[in-house]
């Protein structure tokens, strides 16, 4: 039954150890930025995780059978759709992300630039009324 | 007079923001200036320092025209101007004529007041491609808002103190000029223009090239059509 489920999903023990590789070497560099502080945990969360599916799927490939029948999925490659879509939006989330940071980023370099000013004319000893 | 701020973003503008400045102070005596240097590589920045004509804002690192000259509309707006002009550092836009700019802001028939060169008695003659280019722009964005604006891309600009408050808020990265004009439609403001003689570039490069052209029709044209649906933050202003 077991083995059965490996051969719909049509992975071959190497296709297992190969997945299974990905997913310990991803998990360990996913660490190692975390460690290094390169990578907020927040976000590492969500790689492990990822990682950890691989993982899963590496060890017991029927899970990805069971999974399908959970959803409803008729073929598998509905399944993989559905990965794909999941990473898609996940790069969308980053963008949104990326932008909301780099508007910040542009209202911080003026208000420097604007209290930079006011502070050199403070020090000339031009006091303002500013508001 | 009212209280007039005069604008000028610079980006690397060594060999022309002084003489800018002084035409400045020659043609309008009793304005302030005030230089945004958008994280210059040249000299510009101490070149304005040891002038001391001009105030001096120096940004952490490059913004962009964008990011700029929204920098100077909020010094404007914090140091109670009554009008801001934007004008070029690079001496294209003509210092003699931002009295007559700020002459329609005063005597109350416009929010905003545009220096076209399209208007009938200016003699700029821009290559081919680019009239094609700026056509279709301006009737894009008549589309949108009811027309009557020639030079949509024209920088050289004098907005009173409601104008200079939505700006403040919002202003678009690249590429700003035909964008502001559609927010500053949305929220209900008078833009009119009026013909200026443009002098030829003294010096420096324009911002934007020639292989950016097709980018930046795409690039505006949708700006604008997504700006028209945007939402704002209310500002308030008094009338």
């Amino acid at each position: 039954m077991e083995e059965r489920g490996a051969e719909v999903v049509g992975f071959y023990l190497s296709h297992r150890i190969g997945l299974l590789c990905i997913s310990l070497v991803f998990m360990g560099v996913v660490l190692e930025l975390v460690r290094r502080s390169h990578l907020k945990e927040r976000y590492a969360l969500l790689w492990l995780g990822a990682a950890l599916g691989g993982l899963i799927v590496g060890v017991f490939p029927q899970a990805v059978v069971w999974f399908s029948n959970v959803f409803g999925f008729q073929y598998l490659t509905v399944f993989y759709i559905t990965s794909f879509l999941f990473l898609l939006l996940l790069v969308l989330v980053f963008t949104v992300v990326i932008s909301k940071l780099s508007e910040r980023n542009r209202d911080l370099a003026q208000e420097v630039a604007l209290l930079s000013h006011r502070l050199s004319r403070l020090e000339e000893g031009h006091v303002r009324d500013d508001p | 007079m009212a209280r007039t701020l005069v604008i000028i973003p610079a980006y690397n503008e060594e060999a022309t923001i002084v003489s800018v400045i002084e035409n400045i102070h020659a043609s309008v005596p009793d304005c302030d200036i005030v230089v945004v240097d958008d994280g210059s590589r040249d000299d510009t920045a101490s070149l304005v320092c040891q002038h001391g004509g001009a105030e001096l804002l120096s940004l952490p690192f490059n913004l962009g025209i964008g990011g700029g000259m929204q920098t100077g509309y909020k010094y404007a707006l914090r140091n109670g101007y009554d009008v801001a002009i934007q004008c070029d550092a690079d001496g294209q836009h003509p210092a003699e004529e931002i009295p007559r700019l700020v002459a329609r802001i005063e005597d109350g028939s416009a929010d905003v007041v545009i220096g076209s060169r399209y208007v009938a008695d200016s003699d700029y003659h821009p290559s081919f491609l680019r009239r094609v280019g700026k056509s279709i722009l301006s009737r894009w964005i008549d589309l949108f808002i009811g027309g009557g604006i020639t030079d949509t891309t024209s920088g050289f600009r004098a907005m009173n103190r409601q104008a200079i408050t939505i700006v403040a808020r919002n202003y678009p990265e690249d590429y700003p000029e035909p964008e502001v004009l559609v927010i500053l439609h949305k929220h209900g403001l008078k833009v009119i223009e009026i013909p200026v003689q443009m002098h030829p570039r003294q010096g420096g490069v324009t911002s934007i090239r020639p292989h950016g052209a097709a980018y930046y029709m795409i690039k505006v044209g949708l700006a604008i059509v997504i700006d028209i649906f945007r939402r704002y933050a209310p500002v308030g202003v008094k009338q």
